[in-house]
């Protein structure tokens, strides 16, 4: 099917448009759900540690490491929650939930150090990770790291599904837009060749006489200007103008 | 008040209910005795209950140790029992899970009323279960004889809810430090679960090097229910890395064959030491099997602590009348627990320790009497003193130490089984 090319124009502008919706709401969508997302699971985070370091201190003072590591196994089962480390004032680690084992970047840092930090581990992944003091530090701190992970992931899926939805209304508007321009620039097109034909009628017709017709009956604005073209056609001959 | 609980409880029932009144009985927190004797005890039974694996990467590790404990309990029975009473196990499957051990404890306690909690494995799974037992404070409910060295139940506020027979994971684990430390081996590394269990015996290693101003090396941990068919290659190069003089190993048996033998294949050949939980023999038919098949040896430089005497020596009573025993019960597993390609170990460190495990649990059924009460177990465990059961140790238990044992054994492998260590100085460095 030959597609007018009023149709191509139309569909171009729509394609733009639809290409600046999708870019700027996805734009706005990561902003939106990674800044909502990496606050929430900071807040849970932080809640997580402070509750452990509440619960702990006892734990801790009676050196009962086995009941401490019970503690926060169970806190890695919440989403997000990649790893929960507890150490002492000096900075050693008392218990950890790392396999296969405490990743290098972490035993050189600076772990009696209470502050949010980034973390990238080779072989674990991208992490923020929240701190809480027990007994305001002098019985040691609670680290736990969040997934930066699953929060790309969670952006990746509403982005997805946004993708998705618009690409659907993309198609159903293209689709739409074929069935209107086309019932406008077929008539036209009809249009042109009855004008051709009038103005060479030697030539070879590319309209049959029931589509004249048909086109010289339509009560619109193409209809009124065929019977304008015919008019002016039957006058020229009359008054035998010609070219 | 007599007229609206005639109305509500008709003919006998009101006598019921106003004797219950009056006893004081009743309440949520106190059991329903319901007739002459206590709750999991009837004139012709006591009943007792297990949580363990079954199935699983630890199964061997449940079903050798309620073996154990059937062929002593079978042996009780089939004379008549205590006080005319036969001793009944019922036993669940965990899966060495805590969420499902603490599943299981409830319906013992709620469901089948056991007069009492015995052969636990695990401590990942006893320490979400003593919580419980605390919850349940009022019911006296105690759990006898679990299959682990920890010591969250040696300790307060679950010392009491526990009786132990077994020596801690400190003990051994000071114990092989101290050995490796006497013929040179100061770097010491761990290899341990990551759970409550591999911290129990991380902490009794880290201790240990401490009173000897020592700190561990290096350290690999790895996920509870590692099977032998997984790599533990990156945990071998961790360890490799730090250049150890020996590895304490603190974990079940397929993991810590599957670490012996990735370590084995990459050079690392130094000693390493398994704890009694491990699950001696399991693990050491792995490496048999792995030494057929590649054509290596994987068995070399294997130490083992055990809390109970080898089986290979029937010169200690209790070990005589175990395998006697073994041989003539031949214990299956639970009904409806076994899995079909699982072959019972004939005989086993851990099966042993369920033998023994029975035949104290059934002293303590038979000092508490024709009449036992859950409230005064506590009494009748703190009033054992110098019993013995057959080890050539006495043993002992106070108001104040809830542990009858003290026994480290140590055994390495030669011509494909364990056998005691007769002289450490054979790994000197």
């Amino acid at each position: 099917m030959r597609v007018a090319k009023l149709f191509r124009k139309t569909m171009f502008g729509i394609f733009l448009l639809f290409g600046l919706i999708a870019l700027s709401t996805s734009a706005l969508c990561v902003y939106t759900v990674d800044r909502q997302l990496s606050q929430e699971y900071e807040a849970n985070s932080r809640a997580i540690a402070q509750t452990i370091a509440n619960s702990s201190m006892d734990i801790i003072l009676n050196r009962d490491m086995s009941t401490l590591q019970s503690l926060i196994d169970q806190f890695k089962e919440i989403q997000g929650i990649k790893y929960l480390y507890i150490v002492d004032e000096n900075g050693d680690i008392l218990a950890h939930t790392f396999v296969p084992g405490v990743p290098k970047e972490i035993l050189a840092s600076d772990r009696v150090k209470l502050a949010t930090v980034d973390r990238k581990l080779p072989g674990f992944g991208e992490f923020v990770e929240v701190s809480s003091p027990i007994l305001d530090g002098i019985a040691g701190s609670v680290h736990v790291g969040m997934d930066k992970g699953l929060i790309a992931l969670k952006i990746q899926t509403a982005i997805g599904q946004q993708v998705y939805l618009i690409s659907t209304i993309f198609l159903v508007s293209i689709f739409g837009s074929f069935l209107l321009v086309n019932l406008a620039a077929k008539p036209l097109g009809r249009l042109g060749g009855y004008a051709t034909q009038l103005a060479a009628p030697a030539a070879p017709a590319t309209i049959t006489p029931e589509e004249v017709k048909a086109l010289l009956e339509r009560s619109d604005e193409v209809g009124q200007l065929a019977r304008v073209l015919r008019h002016l056609s039957a006058r020229d001959v009359t008054t035998g103008t010609a070219e | 008040m007599t007229r609206f609980l005639r109305m509500a409880v008709p003919g006998p029932g009101l006598a019921l209910v106003l004797s219950s009144l009056l006893l004081g009985a009743g309440t949520s927190d106190q059991p329903a005795t319901g007739g002459q004797f206590a709750e999991g005890v009837t004139d012709r039974q006591i009943v007792v209950g297990m949580s363990a694996p079954f199935k699983g990467a630890s199964r061997s590790l449940g079903i050798e140790l309620y073996r154990g404990s059937m062929a002593y309990l079978s042996e009780v029975n089939r004379a008549g029992g205590i006080h005319g009473r036969t001793i009944e196990l019922k036993a669940y499957n965990d899966g060495y899970q805590p969420d499902q051990a603490i599943k299981n404890t409830l319906k013992l306690m709620q469901e089948d009323k056991v007069f009492l909690l015995f052969d636990y494995v695990g401590t990942p799974t006893v320490t979400r279960v003593l919580p419980l037992l605390k919850k349940y404070d009022k019911l006296h409910f105690r759990l006898f004889f679990p299959f682990t060295g920890a010591q969250p139940q040696r300790e307060p506020p679950y010392d009491r809810l526990a009786v132990n027979l077994r020596a801690s994971y400190r003990q051994e684990t000071a114990g092989l430090v101290d050995n490796f430390l006497a013929i040179g081996r100061s770097r010491i590394a761990v290899f341990y679960q990551a759970d409550a269990y591999g911290r129990s015996g991380w902490v009794g290693v880290r201790e240990a090097l401490a009173s000897h101003n020592l700190k561990i090396v290096g350290e690999a941990t790895y996920t509870r229910g590692t099977k032998y068919t997984e790599s533990l290659d990156r945990q071998v190069a961790m360890l490799q890395e730090v250049k150890p003089d020996a590895i304490i190993s603190v974990g079940a048996y397929a993991a810590c064959a599957a670490f012996i033998r990735d370590a084995r294949k990459a050079g690392l050949t130094v000693p390493i030491a398994n704890v009694s939980f491990v699950g001696s023999e399991s693990m050491l038919e792995l490496l048999v099997a792995a030494n057929k098949a590649d054509g290596r040896e994987y068995t070399g430089n294997l130490v083992n602590s055990q809390v109970v005497p080898s089986y290979e020596n029937p010169n200690v009573p209790v070990v005589k009348e175990y395998l006697a025993l073994m041989d003539k019960h031949q214990p299956s597993t639970p009904a409806g627990l076994a899995d079909a390609d699982y072959k019972p170990l004939r005989y086993s460190f851990v099966s042993l320790e369920g033998f023994l495990n029975a035949k104290l649990l059934v002293e303590v059924l038979k000092r508490m009497g024709a009449h036992p009460e859950r409230a005064k177990i506590a009494d009748t465990v703190a009033g054992i003193e110098g019993f013995e059961l057959g080890m050539g140790r006495p043993i002992s238990f106070t108001a104040q130490r809830n542990q009858g044992s003290d026994a480290i054994y140590y055994t390495t492998v030669e011509d494909g089984r364990f056998v005691p260590i007769r002289d450490w100085k054979a790994w000197r460095k």
